[in-house]
Parts: structure tokens; C-alpha cells; sequence
């Protein structure tokens, strides 16, 4: 059976972490160190959530100088509509394992 | 155990940069994004993990872009295949253990050195180089040093998101004319940025520049006579040009528009800015087409002014034929037009069998280098003429006089007329024109047929299938959802209106056609109406454009016959 898009383990938990700070712009590494994904799987998600337009990057100019500019990402409306009806359904999933 | 310090660094950045390579559509910014982590990975062990897993993400991600293949490992082979990629990839990485990080993309700049600036201009002008890589496929092919002049907005701050207006040709230079674009803004509160593609104006490499002038008298030769021998010669004229530029190490390969659009993409990082405004004009469209294609999120919006499609394409001769007959008919309509040149159609052919018979011979600026300062106006040399002064709106008041005066036999200001459009062809750089135009344009690999117009003829035929082996075609953005606004001129001889329709359509919903009345080539340039428009729209992208200036066109005021003294 074809997996369901966008409902992979690790999509779930990048969608989860970027949800927690949903207004705050993230670095790929801080991702990876939230999700325990490594970076050969988080960028994969992140370029196809941004190909989805469920995801928007741009670059931020560094904190410290002589470091280079980062890309940042933060999820975009249908991004936090999918990550809310993910946490929903993990929930729901949830309450019904703990009803039975 | 430890390693010598700082070696497993070296070689996570040697990695990563590898990843990059390995990116679908490079420079892509996800390359430059995960690279750019490695900064802020503060252990040397937990980077090179980093940059390994860099290389599977982009290994990945070509799969992804690689579809029967990636459907085929997809599932229980992914595990396997990836390792094997990643495998590949690091024996492949011993072919690139010589060479060195690419820095990022990087503004260099320097003093303006450009004419005809106003002080008030001056403080706005930002001047300087980016260096590009010669071939995206090869970081260790060296660098080119690109021309970038920035134009501030008169009013400060600038809004975000700048306008890159990018130039026809291909091989016109443009910022050396930064004064002339700094006067009707293409949208007042943005940033104008000005780019002179490779091997032209300013930007390296330099291409046979000498190559127009040498071209001058080969194509006048053809448009005297349908000779094979004067084919030849022009043939041959281009095919040194092309050994002298392989003999000085170019490789020829590092032209077309896809190369163009990735050079555009290192300028805007180099820039430093996040999304752009596209306004491409002629040979720009195409450019602009591909660069929407393949980087629709960096663009917020696009102009295509007089589109150039990609191929096929019909040939020229029929499109100036087109744009012709429309000019033309619209005299016959025209009161003051038909009343001064009754049958201006008749006139013309009327014209070109005169010519055919008796060419005369007129007076040229030396600047042509024509013997004695002579050139003779064969039918063929006048065909050329009316086609190329069919492009600018500001001919067309005094093109039926032409016609007429050189029909009645005073061919008095010809001579002024030619060397004024030889001049303005002579900026264009030839060699980057072939360069550009053999990589992109497959039609020109044909067999012209021996009847064929002088229009054609004149065209990169015979040369094209020696110059360089085909590069990848340029790119319409189907269905794409930048806002997307199609400019286009009713008399125009290269960018037919039909034409520029076609690809609204193929670009679907997101685009906006609109015909100008009255205007040739490059509508923005000739229309305050266009202007009007396209500014707005570059402002307001999502909103219809009020369009009802168009309808408002003020007639040709043509200038009636020669009166004799």
C-alpha cells in the first residue's frame, strides 16, 4: 500500500519540532539536534516540504561576524495546518490507546 | 584516538562541498545551506557526520528529481542504493581531493566607471564584479568576473525585493547604459540591478571583440550577393573566432542560457537577496522563462517584454514578414499615411525590383571602412534595413517615406540610416551571440534551402553545427505561480505577438497578456503606457493591471511625402 504523503516517522517529528516555536525561524542543524534526525534525512524532508509549499526558508545574516549567512525555515499557513491536524490525529491516537 | 587537528574539518568541508556538486540544479541554496552549518558545528567529528549525511540528502534529492529511476529503488532498495551512492560518491571524491573550497558568492566593488551619469545619479550607483565559476560542472575550471552596477531607488529606504532587469542579444552589453536605465524606473521605490552576462560588456571573458566589425563585410557581401562563396566566407569568419577563443582555453560549453541563469542565481546570492523582480526584454525573456523555471522561489515576479521563445521558432523572414505586412496594412488605414503613400505595399515591392535592377550605390560614414566609403543598397541590403527599423517605435513615423523616397530614386539619407543601424549592431558581441544561440537553438543545425531569404541567411545557419555540440534547452515555466506579465508590441519582427500569446498560455494562470497598438520591439522602451503598466504590476503582482492606456494609443504621426524644392 502507498505510504500517505507527509506521514513518515521523521516528517512528523520535523513538522512537531517546527511547530513547538512555529513563529521563530530555525537552523537545519538546531533541527536535526531536536529531532535526532541526521542531516542525510532532515534536508530531504525540508526540500520537500518547501517544494509542497508547506515550508518557507530564506537566508539570515549570521549573529557573530566572519560566520556565514544560514538558511532558515519556518513552516508556512498550509505548513501549520498540516503539523496541526498531525498533532490532532497523534492525540486523538493517543486518548484512543489509552481508552482501550 | 585523535587526528591531526583540524583534518577531519578539512575534510567535511571537502564533503560538503561535494554535496552541493551533487545537488540537482546547482548553485542550488540547498547546497549552500547545509554547507554553510558546518560553521556552527562546533565539534570536528559531528561535522564530518554532518557533511556525510550532506551527501546522501543530495543523493537523495537527485534521485527524487530522477523519477523512473528513483520509483524503481524506491521502498526496501533505498537503504542499499544509498549506501552504494554514497560509496560512489566518496571514490568520486578522490577526483576532487585537489581542489579547494568554492567560496561563497561574493560582491566585489569598485569605483563606477559609468558615462553619462548625472550627479544625482552618482550617490545611487553601486559598481563592482562577482565571480562566477567558468563551468558549473567543473569548480576547478576557474572563475569569470561578472560586471554588476546596482541603481538605488531615488527614494530611501528601498522596498525589499529588487527589480534584475536582464538585456536581449544574446551579446548586448548593459551597464555601461546604467545612466539610460536609471531614467524611467522600472519600478521607483526598488533597486534596478544590471548584469552584463558573460563574454559580454564589461564581464569576462572577452569574446572575439573585433568579431562585429569583421562580420560587417561578410554580411554585406551576402546581402549583395546569394553566393555560396559569401556564405563561406562569413562562415569561415565565425569558425576563427571559435578556434581563436578554444585556442585562448575557452571552453565553449560554458555558454547558453542555462549557464546565464545560474550565473543570475550566484548573483543574487551574492547580492545577498532573498527574492527578485525579473524583468527580461527580448533574448532576456528567454532567460527570465528559464530562470522562473528553475528557481521559482526566488522570484517574486516576472516581466517578459517582446518574449523570444524558446525553439522551434519560425523563421525570422516569416515573422519580419508578419510585422511588415502589419505595418503596412495599418498605412493603408492610416489617413494621413494612405493619402501621402497610397499603396505603400506596391511601393514596396515596387522598391525591392528597382533595386534588384539598377542597385545604387551610396555614401557611408568611414567608420563603416567601406571602400571608397561606399556600399551598394541591393534589394536584399534594403530588405535588412526596413526589417531592422521595424523594431523601434521612433522610425515608424518616417518609414514610409523612406520607402517612398528610395522607391522615386533619392536614396539621399540611406547612407545615414545604414550606418546608424551598423553601429548600433556593432555593440552587439558576435562571438558570445553564436556562443549563446548555438548552445540553445537547434534550428540552426538545419540545412537552410538555397532559395531562402536573406533574412535567414544573415542567421547563425552553417555556423551553429561547428561552433559548439548543443547545450540543454532553455525553458518555459509551465504552470508555475509567480505572477507572470506578457508584454507584447503589434509590429514587432522578432517577438511576434501570436508568439508571446502561445507562451502565455503555456504558462497558464498565473500570466497576464497584453498587446500593445503601435509599438515594435521592446514595448517598456517605446510605450509610457508599458512603463506605466509594468511598474505597476511589479509593485502590485497579484493584482489585474489597469490596462486602459492601451486602448488610448495615440496614432503615428507620420510625416508625409517628400515635397520637391
Amino acid at each position: 500500500m502507498p505510504r500517505k504523503p507527509n506521514n513518515s516517522r521523521q516528517t512528523r517529528a520535523l513538522l512537531a519540532a517546527l511547530l513547538d516555536r512555529s513563529q521563530t525561524w530555525r537552523h537545519g542543524y538546531d533541527l536535526a539536534k531536536e529531532t535526532g534526525l541526521r542531516s542525510g534525512t532532515l534536508y530531504p524532508l525540508l526540500m520537500r516540504l518547501s517544494e509542497q509549499g508547506l515550508l518557507e526558508s530564506r537566508w539570515q545574516e549570521a549573529e557573530r561576524p566572519g560566520l556565514p549567512p544560514r538558511h532558515v525555515y519556518r513552516l508556512t499557513g498550509p505548513g501549520l495546518a498540516l503539523a496541526r491536524e498531525q498533532e490532532l490525529t497523534a492525540i486523538a491516537a493517543e486518548r484512543a490507546g489509552a481508552l482501550a | 584516538m585523535n587526528a591531526v587537528p583540524g583534518l577531519w574539518r578539512r575534510w567535511a568541508v571537502k564533503l560538503a562541498q561535494y554535496a552541493s556538486w551533487v545537488l540537482p540544479g546547482a548553485p542550488s541554496p540547498w547546497g549552500d545551506a547545509m554547507r554553510r552549518e558546518l560553521d556552527y558545528i562546533g565539534d570536528d567529528r559531528a561535522a564530518l557526520r554532518w557533511a556525510l549525511g550532506c551527501i546522501v540528502a543530495s543523493y537523495r534529492a537527485r534521485l527524487a528529481h530522477w523519477p523512473s529511476f528513483s520509483a524503481r529503488i524506491a521502498g526496501r532498495h533505498v537503504a542499499t542504493s544509498g549506501t552504494l551512492m554514497l560509496l560512489i560518491g566518496l571514490a568520486l571524491l578522490e577526483n576532487a581531493g585537489g581542489q579547494t573550497p568554492s567560496p561563497p558568492p561574493t560582491f566585489d566593488e569598485t569605483t563606477c566607471d559609468v558615462p553619462d551619469v548625472s550627479p544625482q545619479l552618482r550617490p545611487r550607483l553601486r559598481c563592482g564584479t562577482i565571480s562566477v565559476p567558468r563551468s558549473y560542472d567543473n569548480p576547478n575550471a576557474g572563475r569569470f568576473k561578472l560586471a554588476v552596477v546596482v541603481i538605488k531607488s531615488e527614494q530611501q529606504p528601498s522596498w525589499p525585493e529588487p527589480v534584475v532587469y536582464i538585456n536581449g542579444g544574446p551579446g548586448s552589453p548593459l551597464t555601461v547604459y546604467a545612466a539610460h536605465q536609471a531614467r524611467i524606473p522600472y519600478a521607483p521605490r526598488r533597486d534596478l540591478i544590471l548584469v552584463d552576462q558573460r563574454g559580454t560588456g564589461r564581464s569576462e571573458p572577452s569574446l572575439c571583440p573585433d568579431l562585429a566589425s569583421k562580420l560587417l563585410d561578410a554580411t554585406l557581401a551576402i546581402a549583395a550577393t546569394n553566393t555560396e562563396e559569401a556564405a563561406a566566407n562569413r562562415r569561415s569568419t565565425y569558425l576563427a573566432c571559435r578556434d581563436e577563443a578554444i585556442a585562448g582555453g575557452l571552453d565553449l560549453r560554458n555558454f547558453g542560457t542555462r549557464v546565464t541563469v545560474e550565473d543570475l542565481e550566484w548573483v543574487r546570492q551574492a547580492l545577498r537577496v532573498e527574492r527578485w523582480n525579473v524583468y527580461g526584454e527580448s533574448y532576456g525573456t528567454t532567460v527570465a522563462m528559464t530562470l522562473v523555471a528553475l528557481y521559482p522561489d526566488a522570484i517574486r515576479s516576472v516581466v517578459l517584454d517582446s518574449v523570444y521563445p524558446p525553439d522551434p521558432v519560425p523563421p525570422w523572414s516569416t515573422t519580419v514578414n508578419d510585422a511588415r505586412d502589419a505595418f503596412l496594412a495599418y498605412c493603408a488605414r492610416n489617413q494621413v499615411c494612405s493619402t501621402s503613400f497610397p499603396d505603400l505595399a506596391g511601393t514596396y515591392q515596387d522598391t525591392l525590383a528597382k533595386l534588384d535592377q539598377n542597385p545604387p550605390v551610396v555614401a557611408v560614414p568611414p567608420q563603416m571602412r567601406q571602400p571608397d566609403d561606399r556600399v551598394r543598397i541591393t534589394a536584399s541590403l534594403f530588405e535588412v534595413g526596413v526589417s531592422d527599423l521595424l523594431y523601434y517605435a521612433n522610425a515608424y513615423p518616417t518609414l514610409p517615406r523612406m520607402i517612398q523616397s528610395v522607391h522615386d530614386g533619392d536614396t539621399q539619407g540611406l547612407g545615414a540610416v545604414l550606418a546608424s543601424q551598423f553601429a548600433t549592431a556593432a555593440t552587439l558581441n558576435r562571438a558570445t551571440h553564436a556562443a549563446v544561440e548555438c548552445r540553445d537553438r537547434p534550428h540552426f543545425r538545419k540545412q537552410l534551402p538555397s532559395d531562402a531569404s536573406v533574412l535567414d541567411r544573415v542567421q547563425l545557419f552553417g555556423v551553429c553545427d561547428r561552433w559548439s555540440e548543443p547545450g540543454p534547452s532553455p525553458l518555459v515555466p509551465e504552470r508555475t505561480k509567480v505572477p507572470t506579465l506578457v508584454l507584447a508590441g503589434q509590429f514587432d519582427p522578432v517577438a511576434r505577438p501570436a508568439s508571446s500569446r502561445h507562451v502565455t498560455a503555456l504558462i497558464g494562470d498565473s500570466a497576464r497578456f497584453i498587446e500593445f497598438p503601435l509599438i515594435g520591439h521592446n514595448v517598456r522602451q517605446f510605450s509610457p503606457c508599458g512603463a506605466r503598466i509594468a511598474s505597476d504590476f511589479i509593485d502590485h503582482p497579484e493584482q489585474a493591471p489597469d490596462t486602459s492606456c492601451t486602448h488610448r494609443m495615440a496614432p503615428i504621426r507620420f510625416l508625409s511625402k517628400m515635397q520637391p524644392p
